[in-house]
C-alpha cells in the first residue's frame, strides 16, 4: 500500500491565534479533505409537476387512493386530494400508481458493466484482504447502459459497491441514477460513503488458495480484528495531533494512510457499513465485532439467515438487505426462504430492505419484493403494498444514511418519484415516468426522455 | 388479468379431497378453465380424465374416474417445462462434490443423466413454479461439444429419468482464447467428414456383405444428428453464429434447435423460415458482450411475431428455475402474447426437445397444474401439481425451515420439526 506524505493534502487554516499563548511556531495544520472527489451533479431540467389522481404509496407506510402529488423546486412539496399548482405540468395518473424512486443498496453496475469485458472488469480488487484503499467510485463507468435500464425499473439513486473477495473491499459510492459522462456527475451530494466489508466464504476461498490469512472463518474474524486495531491507533494519533495543534503545541501529523483514513471513517461515524454477510452465527459476531471497536456494524447484505436472528438485528440496530429467492449456489446460500424479509421486518424498530446484486434484477426491485410480500401472506403474514414498498424505499435509504433526504414522499424530500401502470407488485407493473430531483429521467413513452449510452449508440 | 379470479376458499378442503388420488386409478378435474396449448385453445368449465399417467378424455359426454376433483373454475395448464439447465445435477454451486453437470474430459458422448439425483432440494422447491418436467443439459468440459441432454419429471422419484441421451449440446460463439471459427470449422468437418464415412459404408456394404466395422461412439453420435435421430442444441448469440448454424442445418437436413441466441432479432425471418425453435432467457435485456448488443426484454414477442417458436428458460443458476412462469409473464408485459407465452413453458419446449407433454390432449402425459389465479402472476401459487397423473406436493426445505423460525417455543428452534 502506498503511503502518501503529510504534505500532499494540506489545508491552511488560519493560525490567528489570538488570546492564546503561543508557546511555539505552529506549522500549517495538516487536514484531511474528505471529499476530493466532489459530486458535480446538476438536477435536470425541471418544472413545478402536479401528478394527479394516482394510488400514492409514500414509502412511510401509508397508501392514499385518489391523491395528487405535488412537485416544486426538485421537492416533494404536498400529497393530498384535489390540489392545485399555478403553472405546474399536469399528469393525469388515474389507475396509476405512485411511489418514491426505488433506491438499490447494492449494486456493481458501473465496476461490472454490460458488456462483461476484461478491460472493464473493475469491482474486485483480489490482491489483498483488506483494501479499504480503494474506492469503488475510482472504477466506475458511466456509460454501463445498465444505469439505464435500472432507470426505466424506477431505479433513482443506487450504490455502488466494491466486490466480496477482501475483508474489507473498499469503499462503496451512492449515484443518483441520470446519465453523465463522469462518475462525479452521478454522485449523490452529501451521501456518506459506505465501507464493504465481507464474511463467510469469499474472503477465505480467495485467500486461502493463495496460502495468506484468512483461509478460515477464524482467520476472517483475525483479520478483521487486527485491521480495526491499526484503525485505533491511527484515529488516536490524529486525535493527539489534533489536540495538540489546539493546544497550541506544534506536532508532527501522523503519516498519512489512505486504507486507515476509510477505517478512521467508520470509527467516527463519516463511513457506514456495508458488510456482505449470509449467515446468522456470522452476523452476530460482526456485530459483536462492531461493539469491540466502537461502531455501528451498520447493513448485512445478502444476509440470507437473518431469519434465524430478527430480534437481535433490530436490538442492534441493524439493517439487513436480502433477496427474494436466490439461494444455493454457496454452502453459506443454502438456507434460504422465501419469507425471509417479512420475519425481518415483523420485529419492532427493524430495517428490512430487498436488494438486488445483479444488473438485471435491479430493473425489477419491485417485482422481487411483491414475491416477497405475496408468499409471506400464503403463510401467516398480512403485508400491504404500502408496506413491502418500504423495503425498497425508505429501508433503503436508511441504510445508506439518506433517510433525511430520498426514500419517501414527504413534503421537503428531493422528489424522486415513479408513476407505474399499475401495482407495482405486478409481474405485468411497469415503470412509465421517473423523476430525481423533480427532473424527468425517464418516459416509457416519449423517447426525449429515454437516454441511451455511448456504448450502444450506432451499433448495427 | 380480469379473466383469472382468485378463488381464496377451500383450498385446504381441495387438497384433502384429491389425497386419495393414486398412479393406477383414474381421476377426473371438472370445472376447470382448461388451456390446452392445442388448436382446442382454451376451453371453460371443461373436464380432463386422467388414467395410468395419461390424459384419456377431454370433456367426455360421461365422467368415469374413481375420483373427481373439483377445480371451481380455476385455470389448469399443462405442466411447465424447464430446459438448458443443471437441475438434480448440482445440489450446491459452490460444492465442487454436489455438482456433476461438467467434467473436463466430457466429450460428444457425455451422459449425465447417470447422475441425476431425483433427491435433490431443487426439484421440490421448483415444482413451487408448476415445473413438472425439464430437459437437462450437461456443461461437458473443454470440448465444444458439451454432451447429451436428458428429460427428467420433477416426481423426485427415482425413476424420474424419462429419456437420456436425446440431444446433442454444442457450444459456440465467443471464446475467450482462440476464434469461434475454428468451432464452426470442425463442427463442419465433422459433419462432413461422417457423411461422407456413411455413404462409403453403404457403398462398400453393398458391394460385398462382410460386416461393416463399427463406427466409433463419437461417430455414432454425429451419426445420429444427420440422421435426425438426434437434433443440434446449439448455443449462439451473435447473428453470423446464428446464421452459420442455420447453414449447417439446410447442409446437412439437421434438426436444429437455437439456446440464447441474444441477437436472433436480427436474423428473425431467417430463423422462422428454417422453422428452428430458440430457447432464450425472456430477462436477458443486457449487452453481456459484443454477440448480444440486441438483447432486449422485447425480444421474445417480436421473435414470436416473426414466426419463431419460441422457449422460455431461466438462465444462470438452476436453483432459479421455479421462476420460469414470472418470465414469462414479464415477457407478456413486454409484448409476448398471453397464449404465445403459456406455449413458450410448456407446448414449444415440448416441440423444441421433442416431448410427449406440454399440451392437454388425448394421449399426452398428464403432466398438470391447477393455479390458484393467473399462472403468470407474483400473487398466483401452484394449488394442485401432477406427474405422470399422480399429485405431488409443493413443500420443499424452505418451508420447514421457514416453520422452524416463525413457530413459537421455550426450546431452542432445534427441537421444532
Amino acid at each position: 500500500m502506498q503511503k502518501f506524505l503529510p504534505s500532499l493534502v494540506m489545508a491552511a487554516l488560519s493560525v490567528a491565534l489570538t488570546g492564546c499563548l503561543q508557546s511555539e511556531q505552529q506549522d500549517e495544520k495538516v487536514v484531511i479533505n474528505k471529499n476530493p472527489y466532489p459530486s458535480t451533479y446538476q438536477v435536470l431540467p425541471q418544472q413545478t409537476t402536479l401528478i394527479k389522481n394516482a394510488t400514492v404509496l409514500t414509502g412511510t407506510g401509508t397508501r392514499m387512493d385518489n391523491a395528487d402529488v405535488l412537485m416544486v423546486d426538485g421537492k416533494i412539496s404536498k400529497i393530498g386530494k384535489n390540489l392545485s399548482a399555478d403553472g405546474a405540468a399536469e399528469i393525469d395518473a388515474n389507475g396509476k400508481w405512485i411511489t418514491p424512486g426505488i433506491i438499490d443498496v447494492h449494486s456493481h453496475l458501473g465496476v461490472y458493466p454490460s458488456p462483461s469485458v476484461e478491460s472493464h472488469s473493475d469491482g474486485n480488487e483480489m490482491t489483498s484482504p483488506n483494501t479499504s484503499e480503494v474506492w469503488a467510485e475510482h472504477s466506475v463507468w458511466p456509460q454501463d447502459p445498465g444505469f439505464e435500464a435500472a432507470r426505466a425499473g424506477g431505479i433513482t439513486t443506487l450504490q455502488i459497491l466494491p466486490g466480496s473477495a477482501n475483508l474489507f473491499g473498499g469503499r462503496g459510492v451512492t449515484l443518483r441514477n441520470v446519465p453523465s459522462p463522469t462518475m462525479q456527475g452521478m454522485k449523490f451530494p452529501d451521501a456518506p460513503y459506505g465501507l464493504k466489508m465481507a464474511c463467510g466464504e469469499n474472503p477465505k476461498r480467495v485467500y486461502g488458495s493463495r496460502k495468506v490469512l484468512p483461509s478460515t472463518r477464524m482467520g476472517n474474524m483475525a483479520g478483521y480484528r487486527m485491521a480495526w486495531a491499526e484503525a485505533t491507533e491511527y484515529k488516536r494519533a490524529w486525535e493527539k495531533y489534533d489536540s495538540d495543534y489546539a493546544a497550541g503545541k506544534n506536532p508532527t501529523a501522523p503519516v498519512r494512510d489512505i486504507e486507515l483514513d476509510t477505517l478512521k471513517g467508520v470509527l467516527d461515524g463519516d463511513i457506514l457499513i456495508h458488510n456482505h454477510c449470509y449467515k446468522a452465527e456470522e452476523m452476530a459476531m460482526m456485530i459483536d465485532l462492531g461493539k469491540e471497536f466502537n461502531y455501528n456494524s451498520g447493513t448485512f447484505h445478502h444476509a440470507i439467515e437473518a431469519y434465524k436472528i430478527a430480534d437481535s438485528l433490530a436490538e442492534n440496530g441493524n439493517c439487513a438487505a436480502m433477496w427474494p429467492d436466490w439461494w444455493g449456489f454457496k454452502m453459506e446460500a443454502y438456507d434460504m426462504v422465501h419469507e425471509n424479509v417479512a420475519i425481518v421486518d415483523a420485529v419492532k424498530n427493524s430495517c428490512a430492505i430487498v436488494h438486488s446484486d445483479s444488473a438485471n434484477t435491479i430493473q425489477r426491485l419491485n417485482q422481487e419484493a411483491g414475491k416477497v410480500m405475496y408468499r409471506a401472506n400464503e403463510n401467516g403474514f398480512d403485508i400491504a403494498p404500502e408496506l413491502a414498498i418500504t423495503w425498497i424505499t425508505a429501508n433503503a435509504a436508511k441504510s445508506l444514511g439518506l433517510a433525511d433526504k430520498t426514500g419517501s414522499l414527504e413534503s421537503g424530500k428531493n422528489a424522486d418519484v415513479v408513476i407505474w401502470n399499475q401495482n407495482p407488485f405486478s409481474v405485468y407493473a411497469q415503470a412509465e415516468q421517473v423523476f430525481v430531483d423533480g427532473a424527468k429521467v425517464f418516459d416509457r413513452f416519449d423517447e426525449k426522455y429515454q437516454a441511451k449510452s455511448d456504448f450502444l449508440l450506432g451499433q448495427k | 388479468m380480469t379473466n383469472f379470479k382468485l378463488f381464496k376458499t377451500s383450498l385446504i378442503a381441495l387438497a384433502l379431497a384429491s389425497s386419495t388420488a393414486s398412479f393406477a386409478e383414474s381421476f377426473a378435474i371438472t370445472n376447470a378453465t382448461v388451456h390446452t396449448v392445442t388448436d382446442q385453445g382454451v376451453l371453460e368449465n371443461a373436464t380432463v380424465v386422467i388414467e395410468n399417467g395419461k390424459v384419456i378424455a377431454i370433456n367426455p359426454e360421461k365422467i368415469t374416474a374413481d375420483n373427481t376433483i373439483d377445480a371451481q373454475g380455476r385455470i389448469l395448464t399443462p405442466g411447465f417445462i424447464g430446459s438448458m439447465n443443471q437441475l438434480g445435477l448440482v445440489e450446491v454451486g459452490a460444492v465442487s462434490r454436489s455438482r456433476d453437470a461438467a467434467d473436463k474430459k466430457a466429450d460428444i458422448t457425455f451422459d449425465a443423466s447417470l447422475a441425476f439425483n431425483p433427491r435433490s432440494t431443487v426439484i421440490p422447491y421448483s415444482r413451487k413454479g408448476g415445473i413438472t418436467s425439464n430437459v437437462v443439459a450437461p456443461r461437458g468440459g473443454d470440448d465444444m461439444f458439451k454432451g447429451q441432454t436428458f428429460v427428467a419429471d420433477l416426481s423426485g422419484e427415482f425413476n424420474s429419468v424419462r429419456v437420456s441421451n436425446n440431444n446433442v449440446v454444442i457450444d459456440l460463439g465467443a471464446k475467450s482464447k482462440g476464434s469461434r471459427a475454428l468451432s464452426l470449422q470442425h463442427l463442419h468437418q465433422q459433419l462432413e467428414d461422417a457423411t461422407k464415412a456413411l455413404a462409403k459404408a453403404k457403398k462398400k456394404n453393398t458391394k460385398d456383405k462382410k460386416e461393416a466395422k463399427e463406427p466409433s461412439r463419437k461417430a455414432q453420435v454425429i451419426n445420429a444428428l444427420l440422421n435426425g435421430d438426434k437434433a443440434l442444441v446449439a448455443y449462439a448469440d451473435r447473428a453470423t453464429d446464428l446464421l452459420a448454424l442455420l447453414k449447417l442445418k439446410e447442409t446437412f437436413s439437421l434438426d436444429l434447435v437455437l439456446v440464447g441466441a441474444a441477437d436472433a432479432v436480427l436474423v428473425a425471418d431467417k430463423i422462422a423460415a428454417a422453422k428452428v425453435p430458440v430457447v432464450m432467457a425472456a430477462l436477458d435485456n443486457l449487452p453481456g458482450s459484443f454477440d448480444s448488443l440486441h438483447a432486449s426484454l422485447e425480444n421474445a414477442g417480436k421473435l414470436t411475431q416473426a414466426g419463431v417458436k419460441v422457449a422460455l428458460t431461466v438462465d444462470g443458476d438452476t436453483h432459479n428455475l421455479y421462476q420460469l412462469r414470472f418470465h414469462a409473464g414479464n415477457a407478456i408485459a413486454n409484448g409476448l402474447t398471453r397464449s404465445a407465452a403459456l406455449a413458450s413453458v410448456t407446448a414449444n419446449v415440448a416441440d423444441a426437445f421433442n416431448l410427449d407433454s406440454g399440451k392437454i390432449a388425448i394421449g399426452k402425459t398428464a403432466d398438470l397444474v391447477l393455479w390458484s389465479a393467473d399462472p403468470f402472476e407474483l400473487s398466483s401459487k401452484v394449488s394442485k401439481i401432477w406427474i405422470s397423473g399422480k399429485e405431488y406436493s409443493t413443500e420443499s426445505r424452505q418451508d420447514a425451515l421457514r416453520d422452524r423460525y416463525t413457530s413459537k417455543s421455550d426450546m431452542p428452534k432445534a427441537y421444532v420439526k
